[in-house]
């Protein structure tokens, strides 16, 4: 009898497994396919990989500007697939080997759940019936692929299948204007394909702060990609895609078709009925404790539904453990931060100026270049960015932090850190940030408030 | 020489009083018939005058702290005198409290365990002391368990609480600052409460209820009532009383102020006279139940149900069958007034202190209701609103006639339907035949 049984191996999973097996928990962790899940197998780490080579690459190209001459620039497609396979393998390695160490059993099968019996819940695996106090279910997403005349499933390309290509495309028709199509916009675009991108709503990049959204368009439109937003697509002929704009029927083709619509919970063929677990439009219910509506029945990551990020999933994971194993932990998600992994890098937390304006939250907004940061100038050649700081009107707490440029990645953690512990402009104005550093430019929009 | 300032004993089922308010400050001068401090018992306030003039040399209750009956409050004396002396820790009447406190003090710092943060536990008892510095702290006291007397929090828990506490963000602090808003738990990093964890105590919070603690008159109250039903038999009779004589009088009452009389006889007064006049007849009802004996008052002392701002209050008239109509009527008024205001006499709010009592909810329009005996006595008559019921005047004329409702509920350990029946009639004929004139 296990104390928990974990099904699906990506960062909800591996990480709950990881810490409640630290914790002395004896842990059975299943699924199907590798350890790491989406995450490490085909999505987080093999495309931030592509994407770093092709961020070098834009470098290289743009060395003159700082000075350097470079006699040739080029690159070598299959390498950086390889390296990207290297990378993914080692990190995949790298989880095998914190399951030995904190003896979590790994089984490599498609697990079910059996029902409940009077020590626990029952799950059946590899011919295998085992049994554990708690279960997590962490089953994750896939691609979601909406219904379009004419298209065949093993023509598109999503996600996944994208990552095994071995030549690079001349063209691209990227179906949905999302984080992850954005995201192969710029490495297809930074690499010379020809990228076209059709996006439904009004805007890219939905959920994001519209005026951020619409930089990183204006500054890809640039770089030579075609957008067409408030797009339909209503056809798929072999490498041709049909669309409706304005009312009139376009069409684009290309050697490729990337199909990056959203997400579908994995909840089909577990089990779930078996136990009664509530599912709401596919994906599974749960608390602020990622408690299920059955007893000892936890999910965690992209199943349920929403906030599909990976270290939301670990920290669902973290979440769970944490209760099981007696400290009371709760899981908020005011503070998530969301990165666009593009070039220039499009990094956020909290609440954007069209939320606050939505849920009337009063607020105030400064927003305020990149450029007031020298490092940004330093490291930024004839480039532009800028922050975006909400805080609440009352008592100027920092609501939420928007930043366009390299490398707000690495620092949004600090405004979320700031919104997670309510700080005010007035508490981050005691803080000491490096200089010189961009981050620096979080600190300067705290003082753009006094104006 | 200083002299001490000590609780004075209010009552004697008063044994202790919490002080409400501090009037002079440590180091002020102090003359005799000053008001140094308020203070309240369980059912009401007073305020201590001076009695000797001088320099407040010490206090050693703050406003809120509770001090036993009799015990040093404070110090009167010359500047520069000592007062050590007088502290209560040095007297016999507060030594063994003070102790206990002291050995829970040292209990708590061997204590490793951390007090659960946010367990809903009711009510909170929270010294003063304790709870400045919690406030200064931002520590959710609400659910800390106190590890002084009865359960009562002190500041050592605070401060062991403090140590293991991650408190409120500063935003929380800073809402809670000002507006009176607490938080009742901690949803932020490390439990940290955040400012959606504050709620307003005086109104609804988010989850559509609001926990309010229960005051000491409530308690009371609520100790009294399940103690009676508890642990009597009651049962209630009901009778209608034809009140044609009352309202006539009651006219005259009116007609009577109009031309300046000042003596305002209320309906209740008239009924309140009714059953005075019955008890005597009756003294059956007029007594106490005491398990294995029935005291039967020689006198009437009536319990009054009075509600007030507080709560339910029922203070008694003593030897009420002394009084004439007029002499009552002004009684009962006096009483209700020193209740609401809250310094009427305690010992008059006793149940032992009454031997019968009468509550009116006429006025509220109450048709009929189940009054709960105040123990020890073995009866109480509500009185209803009155109705209109049709009623044979003789000769064939049938009217409709005003009829008061009369709601008698009795202990049937102490006597039985028959007796308490006729004790009802006997009620309803002193109000059918009134005879009282201006």
């Amino acid at each position: 009898m296990y104390d928990l049984g974990i099904i699906g191996a990506g960062p909800a999973g591996y990480i709950a497994a990881e810490r409640a097996g630290q914790k002395g928990l004896k842990v059975v962790l299943f699924d199907k396919s590798k350890l790491g899940g989406v995450c490490l197998n085909e999505g987080c780490i093999p495309t931030k990989t592509m994407l770093y080579a092709a961020k070098l690459y834009d470098h290289a190209k743009e060395s003159s500007k700082y000075g350097i001459t470079i006699q040739e620039v080029g690159f070598d497609f299959g390498k950086i697939m390889e390296r990207k396979n290297k990378v993914v393998n080692k990190l995949v390695a790298g989880i095998g080997a914190a399951m030995k160490k904190y003896k979590v059993d790994f089984v490599n099968a498609k697990a079910e759940i059996i029902g409940r019996t009077k020590e626990g819940i029952e799950i059946a695996a590899d011919g295998k019936t085992v049994g554990c106090k708690n279960l997590l279910i962490a089953t994750g997403s896939e691609a979601f692929i909406p219904p379009i005349k004419g298209l065949k499933r093993d023509e598109i390309y999503t996600n996944r299948e994208i990552l095994q290509i071995k030549v690079l495309p001349r063209s691209i028709t990227i179906i949905g204007g999302g984080v992850i199509g954005m995201e192969f916009a710029s490495f297809f675009s930074s690499m010379g394909t020809l990228v076209t991108v059709i996006e439904m709503m009004p805007e890219i990049l939905s959920g994001i702060d519209e005026e951020f959204s619409l930089q990183l368009r204006t500054e890809f439109t640039k770089k030579g990609v075609s957008f067409h937003i408030g797009s339909k697509v209503t056809e798929i002929n072999g490498k041709e895609v049909f669309f409706e704009k304005e009312g009139k029927i376009n069409s684009v083709t290309s050697d490729i078709i990337l199909v990056s619509v959203g997400r579908k919970a994995n909840t089909e063929g577990l089990g779930l009925d078996k136990l009664g677990v509530e599912v709401e439009k596919g994906a599974i219910k749960i608390d602020n404790q990622c408690r299920t509506n059955i007893q000892n029945v936890y999910a965690a990551g992209d199943v349920k539904g929403f906030s599909l990020l990976a270290h939301t999933a670990s920290r669902e994971g973290e979440v769970v453990v944490n209760n099981l194993t007696g400290r009371k932990d709760i899981m908020r998600y005011n503070a998530i931060p969301g990165i666009v992994y593009t070039n220039p890098e499009l990094s956020s937390v909290g609440i954007t100026e069209q939320e606050a304006k939505k849920k009337a939250i009063p607020y105030k907004v400064r927003t305020l270049p990149m450029a007031y940061a020298g490092r940004f100038i330093v490291e930024n050649e004839g480039k532009s960015g800028f922050c975006k700081v909400l805080i609440g009107e009352k008592y100027d707490e920092i609501l939420g932090v928007h930043m366009i440029g390299n490398p707000s990645s690495e620092m949004i953690f600090g405004a979320a850190m700031a919104i997670e512990m309510q700080m005010r402009v007035k508490d981050m104005e005691e803080i000491v940030f490096p200089h010189p550093t961009v981050s620096e430019i979080f600190k300067e929009t705290m003082f753009a408030f006094h104006e | 020489m200083a002299v001490p300032v000590i609780m004075p004993r209010q009552g004697q089922s008063v044994e202790s009083c919490i002080i409400t308010e501090w009037y002079k400050k440590k180091g002020e001068e102090v003359k005799i018939g000053d008001v140094l401090f308020a203070y309240e018992t369980d059912k009401a306030s007073f305020e201590a005058i001076a009695e000797t003039e001088g320099i407040l040399l010490d206090i050693f209750f703050n406003a809120g702290d509770e001090a036993l009956v009799l015990i040093n409050v404070a110090v009167i004396g010359k500047a520069d005198e000592k007062t050590d002396s007088f502290k209560p820790g040095n007297t016999t009447s507060a030594a063994s409290e003070n102790k206990q406190e002291e050995e829970f003090q040292l209990k708590v710092e061997t204590k490793t365990e951390t007090a659960p943060l946010f367990q809903n536990t009711g009510e909170t008892k929270i010294s003063p002391r304790a709870k400045k510095t919690a406030e200064q702290k931002g520590i959710l006291y609400r659910n800390i368990s106190g590890s002084g007397p009865h359960g009562r929090i002190i500041e050592q828990d605070i401060l062991q609480t403090a140590a293991s506490n991650p408190g409120m963000t500063s935003l929380a602090k800073e809402m809670a600052a000002g507006s009176g808003m607490q938080a009742i738990q901690g949803t932020g990093v490390g439990g940290r409460a955040l400012s959606s964890d504050l709620t307003q105590s005086a109104s609804l919070n988010n989850s559509g209820y609001e926990d309010k603690k229960v005051s000491n008159i409530r308690k009371i109250i609520a100790k009294a009532m399940f103690d009676s039903l508890q642990n009597s038999a009651q049962l209630t009779h009901h009778m209608g009383a034809d009140v044609r004589k009352l309202l006539a009088f009651r006219n005259e009452v009116k007609t009577a102020m109009d031309k300046g009389s000042k003596d305002n006889i209320t309906l209740n007064d008239m009924i309140c006279f009714c059953v005075i006049k019955a008890l005597k007849k009756m003294p059956e009802m007029n007594s106490h139940f005491l398990g294995d004996s029935i005291r039967t008052f020689s006198n009437v002392h009536l319990g009054l149900a009075i509600d007030t701002p507080r709560g339910l209050m029922v203070p008694s008239v003593r030897n009420a069958d002394d009084l004439n109509l007029k002499g009552l009527s002004a009684h009962i008024k006096t009483l209700a007034d020193s209740c609401r205001k809250g310094n009427v006499d305690p010992e008059l709010l006793s149940g032992k202190a009454a031997s019968f009592t009468v509550s009116n909810l006429g006025n509220y329009g109450v048709e009929v209701f189940t009054p709960v005996i105040n123990l020890p006595q073995v009866g109480i008559l509500g009185v209803n609103t009155i109705m209109h019921r049709p009623a044979d005047l003789g000769n064939g004329v049938f009217a409709f006639v005003p009829y008061i409702g009369l709601s008698l509920t009795y202990d049937h350990r102490a006597t039985d339907g028959g007796p308490a029946t006729l004790f009802l009639k006997e009620i309803k004929t002193q109000i059918e035949n009134w005879e009282e004139k201006i």
